[in-house]
């Protein structure tokens, strides 16, 4: 169990490191730019990796929905604003922010698609989200 | 560099951050789907062979913005260190990670909890220590409650409310 609890935990360290070099870059370039590196630098990296393991591509590519591929181009933006606004916001605002408007978007997103939601905890979990962003935007 | 910046960010740039999440959370739906049916790996895969793509078409659309600014930015910042290249890298083995403890006992919500964490600590360590040649962010009380208050919300929304009670 201490194996999958340090990955995950790991994981979210890498999501910030990740921002953090991807910020850089956008530093001497762009954040569009950076975004291109990016998604350059890890498609040649598991490229290698599926080459090595095998079995990357399923037999049922054919049959999936289209849309499957927009996920790629989300990701570009996203990268390209996150690079954006580590290097304006900081870290911390970054990570806060993203959160965020991540968990209000998943609520409202499960709401619209007839995904089950648990009311109380959700609409209690938006009302201290809020309150933090609330917070990050108060004068001292 | 050393002296840290006016502390109150631009509520726009919060805003867009804020909007970022909702952009992050149909990617890792629609990678999610991906995932489902081809694996974790090839669903990485394809998202950053679609996003090379996409990246290219749309520098080429504003190649001469592109290029005068980034020159601009070498000029004034010095060119990148090599390793503000791999953030690639650290993408592709993030998604390895999360699908190994996703299939573990902990499953979605766990992983997606536990990395919640990972991410609070490593941004507070670095803003308050300005790593990897980003700007350093005095952190205050108000930083300190408001990751209090959005951490606490989100693992509310992660542990109970997404999926039936």
């Amino acid at each position: 169990m201490i194996i999958p609890i340090l990955a995950a935990f790991a994981a979210g360290l890498l999501v910030i490191l990740s921002r953090q070099v991807n910020g850089r870059l956008s530093m001497s370039t762009t954040p569009l730019i950076s975004s291109f590196w990016n998604h350059f630098v890890g498609f040649v990296f598991l490229t290698v990796v599926g080459l090595v393991l095998g079995g990357l591509i399923p037999a049922n590519i054919a049959d999936m929905p289209w849309w499957i591929y927009t996920g790629g181009a989300i990701g570009v933006v996203f990268v390209a604003a996150g690079s954006w606004l580590i290097t304006r916001i900081g870290a911390v605002n970054s990570t806060l922010l993203v959160i965020a408007g991540q968990m209000v978007f998943g609520i409202i997103f499960d709401l619209l698609r007839g995904a089950p939601v648990t009311i109380w905890a959700a609409a209690l979990g938006v009302i201290l989200i809020l309150a933090g962003m609330a917070l990050t935007q108060r004068r001292r | 560099m050393t002296s840290p910046p006016a502390q109150r960010p631009n509520p726009l740039h919060l805003l867009a951050a804020f909007a970022s999440g909702g952009l992050l959370t149909l990617a890792i739906f629609v990678n999610g789907e991906a995932g489902r049916l081809g694996g974790a790996m090839f669903s990485s895969w394809l998202a950053h062979g679609v996003g090379t793509i996409v990246a290219i078409v749309f520098l080429a659309v504003v190649w001469r913005g592109q290029r005068a600014a980034a020159a601009e930015a070498t000029a004034k910042i010095g060119k990148a260190p090599l390793w503000a290249y791999i953030g690639g890298l650290l993408g592709a083995v993030t998604v390895m990670l999360t699908s190994t403890s996703v299939n573990s006992p902990l499953a979605l919500a766990g992983t997606l909890a536990l990395g919640l964490a990972g991410q609070v600590v490593l941004s507070l360590a670095a803003d308050f220590w300005g790593l990897l040649g980003l700007p350093k962010r005095r952190l205050d009380l108000r930083d300190a409650g408001a990751v209090i208050l959005i951490a606490t919300g989100s693992l509310l929304i992660i542990l109970f409310g997404l999926g039936a009670a």
